[in-house]
């Protein structure tokens, strides 16, 4: 049989894979195997965390918004805020509400008011 | 080009002029968005590179203390010719995107020294109750800027710390564990024992119990601060007394 060398494939793909993994820390962007195995997690993080994604910033805008109707007023809270949201047939998501709050406050107690004053 | 308004300030976008920036004129009142800058001048190369550019007249972003990133309607929008509209990001034109973007703070949100200083004093609270609402305070779950990865809390100060309260037979039977390390070294001690040796220790457990485990958490607690009679170190800091809001936490004698 005539001698095969195997080519440049296996150079070509690495590459790839060092190429995806370039910014990685020290030895996870510099040797080969390491670098695959590195590109593996992240893909694998990174398709997991989209899930995720959507769940965590849910969380944050609700703890923010329960935050902000806790604040001077006693007896409210989240829960009783999204209750009367849903009595009142308000189209505001908690993404949208947990803006308003941080950035127009006033805006955020108006619509707070209005929800509460017409149970 | 240049739209005349009597609040705007003109500037030459070049990264000299960056310097002068919000940054330096950040407001002294806390509160949310204030701090964040839309327009980061000087970020963006684009205005170094051209400077036979014409200055366009902007407004120096939310410039002043309470004036939040408003919601469409900046008030000095920057009026940039149509022209030149293609060499400017969106967020440039029209101010950051907050609707589709969350809120997270930068580090002018969260500088230590603009804190606020909270101050307790322990004499006849139930313990439980107390480290709750401290732990709140101190891990800023009471703000609306509350950032789960970022310090936005507060600091708070604990004052008598010997003389909280617990109820029922706690004060005999509640048991404070450690161990050295080594086999057979679990030290177990009561409270009130461990209120005689080191009183500070007590609340400081109980708000440790309560923080996150973490990094972040271990940098949070160092923002406690507990003391055993009524002096404390930190009048400078002007300290203001934290809002409880549970009816249950004093001791009704």
């Amino acid at each position: 049989m005539t001698r095969v060398k195997r080519g440049y494939t296996a150079r070509r793909r690495r590459k790839k894979i060092r190429l995806f993994a370039s910014t990685f820390i020290g030895a996870h962007s510099r040797l080969t195997r390491t670098t695959t195995q590195q590109r593996m997690r992240a893909l694998v993080s990174s398709h997991r965390d989209r899930s995720r994604k959507k769940r965590d910033f849910r969380r944050l805008w609700i703890t923010r918004i329960n935050a902000v109707t806790r604040e001077e007023r006693v007896f409210h809270s989240y829960s009783k805020l999204i209750h009367n949201l849903y009595k009142r047939q308000l189209l505001l998501n908690r993404k949208i509400l947990a803006q308003i709050a941080l950035s127009n406050k006033n805006c955020f107690d108006m619509i707070f008011n209005k929800i509460i004053n017409q149970k | 080009m240049a739209a005349a308004k009597p609040t705007v300030s003109s500037f030459f976008l070049t990264l000299a002029s960056s310097s002068n920036d919000p940054s330096s004129s950040s407001p002294t009142t806390v509160t949310a968005l204030p701090r964040s800058r839309f327009l980061s001048a000087g970020s963006s190369p684009k205005f170094s590179i051209a400077h036979s550019k014409p200055s366009f007249v902007t407004s120096s972003s939310p410039p002043r203390h309470k004036l939040p990133v408003r919601c469409q309607q900046q008030q000095n929008p920057p009026s940039i010719p149509p022209e030149q509209r293609w060499m400017f990001e969106e967020s440039e034109i029209n101010g950051p995107d907050i609707w589709n973007k969350t809120w997270y703070p930068k580090a002018a949100d969260h500088i230590s020294t603009e804190k606020t200083w909270y101050i307790v004093d322990a004499t006849d609270k139930i313990l439980g109750r107390m480290a709750s609402t401290i732990a709140m305070h101190v891990r800023g779950k009471n703000l609306a800027t509350y950032t789960p990865s970022v310090d936005m809390g507060a600091y708070v100060i604990v004052i008598n710390a010997e003389k909280v309260a617990v109820s029922g037979k706690k004060r005999t039977q509640k048991l404070y564990r450690r161990h050295s390390g080594r086999p057979g070294g679990l030290k177990v001690e009561t409270f009130d024992q461990l209120q005689q040796r080191i009183p500070e220790r007590i609340v400081e457990h109980a708000v440790r119990g309560m923080l996150p485990k973490g990094r972040l958490g271990r940098a949070l607690f160092t923002h406690l601060k507990v003391y055993e009679g009524p002096e404390h170190p930190h009048e400078a800091q002007k300290p203001v007394p934290l809002p409880i809001r549970d009816k249950r936490m004093q001791v009704q004698k």
